[in-house]
């Protein structure tokens, strides 16, 4: 069951990641025209009003978008060192409350989240220069967030696969 | 328990967790949320934070430089510019005793000015110059850690992700840390050089001579990496003169890489998509340590942890110099455990306000700079001492041939240089300085 998830579960946190990518290069390319039309002001140009709005909700939507793929592909930093010590089964178990708390986390802070949402909807803030409603904002970001639930769940599952299964976990993080 | 106490008391906690192999990031806010809990006694400040705490961290202007950095670095990684970078170096020192090596060394430098990251600067050299080395007959020791070391180099010269980090926690200017850099990068460029030189003295047949190269095609060498020149002035030169916000500097430093991937046809979809999934990977976890340092810290705020200790050791009449020492031999031993990240994000917010609270005879400004840089040389040490030095395990990998047992022998002499760097740098606050106070 657990390994047919696998392939689907994978190719929608990848797709989120690569919308959060494309999200960012948009961020890159805006910056840059702004940048340019600032320095050409002599000639009549200017910078696109708001750049900095978008960079700052165009960051958080990209976060949101990259963190399914970063767990699923156990990306998150963790301290190794005594892993091999653990054994396959304290590791397994280690693995399956980590999983566990992580999707209790996430249900919590996406809760909180929507509760963020409606609190944007009912007072109306806009940004400063755009005036687009905050809200927008974040109902990109609850959006998103239902991958991160998605890939949570399955990552919790998988781990309790390994567990039933006694497999050996994948021990690695990638560290920066 | 006082508040004081539960403060004091989440060290243990936090650590039995971390090193339970529980993810940073979730062991910081699993500890953060139930010790404000245990402080005001129910979960409604922590609700009503969290309405806006998870976005308003990931929307924070200064924070997005860290994913467009990121993505700065992966472009890099596929421009083609390690090879010119390479060549270049080896055609000023490769007629040295060791000298394929040190251009090794050079070219790391030479990459670390457009990728802030350590990991992808060994990666990406060591792709390029690892196979160069073993073709001069370079022994797998020296050539393993020499390009684990020069992967440091990509962290300590700027830009540099960690110092975007530090000066976020400690609220200082972003440029003003990538000047104060630029110097104790150099001497660790320098520094490395010389190890190279004494280790090919000391373990005969290490490394070999090539013939000396004419000023012509040294020349020709040296223009071949333009772009590299071109996109490091323009991003430091950008955020030190004021015309680009560090951000922005960070877009246009990842604009620039892209586009020369693109021209040298490295950016092919399949790469691209490469790129983008690793600097999504990396976005993520950094933010999401970010975002459970900032709960971990909220609660230790709460408990006035941060404020008594700095009050109890500005009192307390100890050398400052004594335990700005002991601060740093501590982040050297856990830098041997944990990621160099973490660690900052983790240790920062408490030992900052402790050592600012002390007297080194400078401005707070200057002290904040100071210390700055020599934590991340120490952490950065982190990445190359065994047993889980990152960059040794990466170029490790590379060479199939070589066992870890020599890159842990072929690296040592780079850890002595780092060490030797450290204690110049503590004893000679001025070198860290200079190029601050001459700029601004």
């Amino acid at each position: 069951m657990i390994d047919r998830l696998e392939t689907p579960v994978g190719w929608l946190a990848k797709a989120s990641a690569m919308l959060g990518g494309s999200v960012l290069i948009a961020l890159v390319i805006i910056t840059v025209v702004s940048v340019t039309g600032r320095s050409l002001i002599a000639i009549g140009l200017g910078p696109i009003p708001g750049d900095f709005e978008l960079i700052e909700a165009g960051t958080a939507l990209a976060v949101f978008a990259f963190l399914p793929w970063c767990q699923y592909n156990r990306g998150h930093a963790r301290v190794e060192i005594l892993a091999k010590r653990y054994g396959i089964f304290l590791n397994n178990i280690i693995d399956l409350i980590s999983e566990l708390a992580m999707l209790i986390l996430w249900s919590y802070l996406i809760w909180r989240l929507w509760a963020g949402t409606l609190d944007k909807m009912s007072n109306g803030e806009t940004t400063f220069i755009l005036q687009f409603p905050i809200w927008w904002a974040y109902a990109a970001c609850i959006c998103a967030s239902a991958v991160i639930l998605i890939t949570a769940t399955f990552c919790l599952a998988r781990s309790a696969r390994n567990l039933m299964q006694h497999r050996a976990p994948r021990l690695e993080g990638f560290h920066p | 328990m006082s508040n004081l106490e539960l403060g004091l008391a989440s060290f243990p906690v936090l650590l039995i967790l971390i090193f339970l192999r529980i993810p940073i990031g979730l062991a910081m806010l699993l500890v953060g949320i139930i010790g404000n809990y245990l402080v005001i006694g129910s979960m409604n400040m922590m609700s009503g934070q969290l309405k806006n705490l998870t976005y308003s961290t990931f929307s924070t202007y200064s924070l997005s430089i860290i994913p467009l950095f990121l993505l700065m670095g992966q472009f890099a990684t596929l421009g083609g510019m390690s090879t010119a970078l390479f060549k270049a170096a080896e055609a000023f020192l490769g007629h040295r005793r060791g000298g394929v090596a040190m251009a090794a060394i050079g070219a790391c430098a030479g990459f670390g000015a457009i990728c802030g990251s350590s990991l992808a600067t060994a990666a990406t050299m060591g792709q390029t110059a690892l196979p160069e080395l073993r073709r001069y007959g370079y022994s797998g020791a020296l050539s393993t850690g020499t390009l684990a070391a020069g992967g440091t180099l990509g962290i300590l010269i700027p830009p540099s992700v960690i110092l975007v980090i530090y000066a976020i926690l400690t609220e200082q200017n972003i440029a003003k840390l990538f000047v104060a850099a630029f110097i104790p990068g150099i001497l660790a460029t320098i520094g490395y050089m010389i190890a190279v030189s004494i280790y090919v003295r000391v373990v005969k047949d290490a490394g070999t001579v090539l013939p000396r190269m004419p000023y012509t095609d040294r020349l020709r060498a040296l223009a071949a990496v333009w772009p590299v020149m071109l996109i490091f002035i323009a991003v430091i030169g950008g955020i030190y003169t004021g015309i680009f916000t560090p951000t922005e500097a960070a877009a246009v430093g990842a604009f620039g890489t892209g586009l020369v991937a693109l021209v040298n046809r490295g950016l092919t979809s399949a790469r691209l998509k490469d790129a983008i999934l690793s600097t999504g990977q990396n976005t993520a976890m950094i933010f999401f340590i970010v975002f459970g340092a900032a709960v971990y810290n909220g609660f230790l705020a709460l408990t006035q942890l941060p404020q008594s200790t700095a009050a109890w050791v500005a009192s307390s009449g100890l050398d400052p110099m004594l335990i700005l020492v002991i601060v740093l031999v501590l982040y050297l031993l856990f830098g041997c455990v944990m990621d160099s990240l973490s660690m900052i994000l983790l240790t920062v917010p408490i030992i900052f306000p402790i050592m600012t609270a002390l007297d080194f005879g400078m401005s707070a400004d200057e002290f904040a700079l100071w210390f700055g840089i020599l934590v991340l040389i120490v952490v950065e040490v982190g990445l190359i001492t065994p047993p889980v030095g990152m960059n040794l395990f990466v170029i490790n990998a590379m060479s199939k041939e070589t066992p870890m047992i020599e890159t842990y022998k072929g690296v040592f002499p780079f850890v002595a240089s780092d060490m030797i760097r450290v204690i110049i740098l503590v004893a000679f606050p001025a070198l860290t300085l200079f190029a601050v106070r001459a700029l601004y």
